[in-house]
């Protein structure tokens, strides 16, 4: 019997058919992503009906995480204007933190960010916003003057530094802010199938190696834990650099 | 604060790509345009200086030394 | 198995960076956990080290596309 070798997985892997028909709108990303926005919005519609001052335990739960990004991330990174931010902020944590861990939800499995879209229009959203509050606070003229023309420089420098400075905050910063999430989620998809394509093909082999195979599985198990918490904490540092883009946007200087 | 650093951190790489992306982008094109070959080392050497530079002017010269 | 070196290149490149990132902040979370009133002149010598060190990574990562 030919063997045809071990294919390694790559970003082939990410793109489905779709599961309706030939829109692109009806694949498995698309899909789990309705269902995250379905998902989230019930769960707090539903521990928020019946608040009482008692909280029952579901109420707790969804009390908990507000709470985090209000108090965690919003108010010590924000300061005083963070009421305003707080829904943007919150929606944000809590629609990647659902999207990143159907990565590890058994049947779904697949994060919904690693796809480039996804993060990348979720950065476009907090790009907007922090530009715009800033624009509003100090009109485009004085913005554009303290970001780029820092005090304290001898004059002639400022051909060599504005450019970067410029290209700093509108391009690379934001830019980072999407790779990074992209990145953390691409990678981390990629090594778990790593595992369990590896696993299964270990398992068609000759006997000696099958026993490997048992470890490749394990080793999946164990790593998915770990995707676990990278899954959150990359919701967590998004959420964050998100309320320190803005807190700077609001700062009176950098 | 901690929250703070962390945004440092990543101001700093920005900081540093974006240098070396913009001189050095700009001493590659220069190479490719007028059949040069060391315009992309001097860029990506000025780039790199001007991202350490504002990465001092903005976190370590303004930062008081004293308590 | 297909793939360019200079992606190799850059991995081994950011060995050194990410170790040297590593004994940094170690050494300026014990300094800061020894002395914490010494933070504020602990941080800017971090920053330093750590600007300096990631600069190497990123000029591995910009050497892995220019070079051919």
């Amino acid at each position: 019997m030919a063997q045809p070798g071990f294919v390694p997985p790559s970003s082939a892997d990410f793109f489905f058919n779709p599961a309706v028909g030939s829109s692109i709108l009806a694949t498995k990303p698309v899909m789990l992503l309705l269902f995250s926005v379905i998902l989230i919005s019930a769960f707090f519609i539903v521990s928020a009906r019946k608040a009482a001052v008692v909280p029952s335990r579901l109420q707790f739960a969804g009390e908990m995480v507000y709470g985090f990004v209000r108090d965690g991330i919003s108010r010590d990174v924000i300061g005083e204007e963070f009421q305003r931010f707080v829904p943007l902020l919150f929606a944000i944590f809590t629609f990647i933190l659902t999207n990143n861990l159907f990565g590890v939800i058994p049947l779904m499995q697949f994060p919904t960010m690693s796809h480039i879209g996804f993060p990348v229009s979720v950065t476009i959203f907090v790009y907007v916003v922090y530009h715009f509050v800033a624009i509003k606070k100090k009109g485009l003229g004085r913005y554009l003057k303290e970001m780029c023309f820092m005090p304290g420089v001898p004059k002639p420098v400022y051909v060599i530094l504005a450019p970067v400075e410029f290209l700093t905050y509108f391009a690379v910063r934001p830019l980072t802010l999407a790779m990074r999430l992209f990145g953390n989620m691409f990678a981390g998809h990629l090594l778990l199938l790593l595992f369990t394509l590896g696993g299964q093909y270990m398992l068609k082999s000759a006997l000696f190696v099958k026993f490997f195979s048992i470890l490749s599985f394990g080793l999946a198990i164990g790593l998915s834990f770990f995707e676990m918490g990278i899954q959150c904490l990359q919701a967590y540092i998004f959420t964050l650099l998100a309320a320190l883009y803005i807190a700077g946007a609001l700062a009176d200087e950098h | 604060m901690t929250t703070t650093d962390d945004g440092a951190f990543w101001t700093i790489i920005a900081y540093l790509i974006s240098g070396l992306g913009f001189w050095g982008g700009l001493g590659y094109l220069g190479d490719r345009y007028l059949k040069t070959n060391f315009l992309t080392v001097l860029g990506m050497g000025i780039g790199m200086v001007t991202g350490l530079y504002l990465i001092w002017i903005r976190f370590i010269k303004e930062t008081p030394p004293t308590k | 198995m297909k793939g360019t070196l200079s992606i190799v290149g850059f991995g081994l490149s950011t060995i050194g960076p990410g170790t040297a990132t590593g004994l940094i902040f170690a050494a300026y979370i014990n300094g800061v956990a020894r002395q914490p009133e010494a933070r504020s002149i602990l941080q800017p010598i971090a920053f330093l080290g750590f600007a300096l060190a990631e600069a190497l990574a990123i000029f591995g990562l910009v050497l892995a596309f220019v070079l051919k």
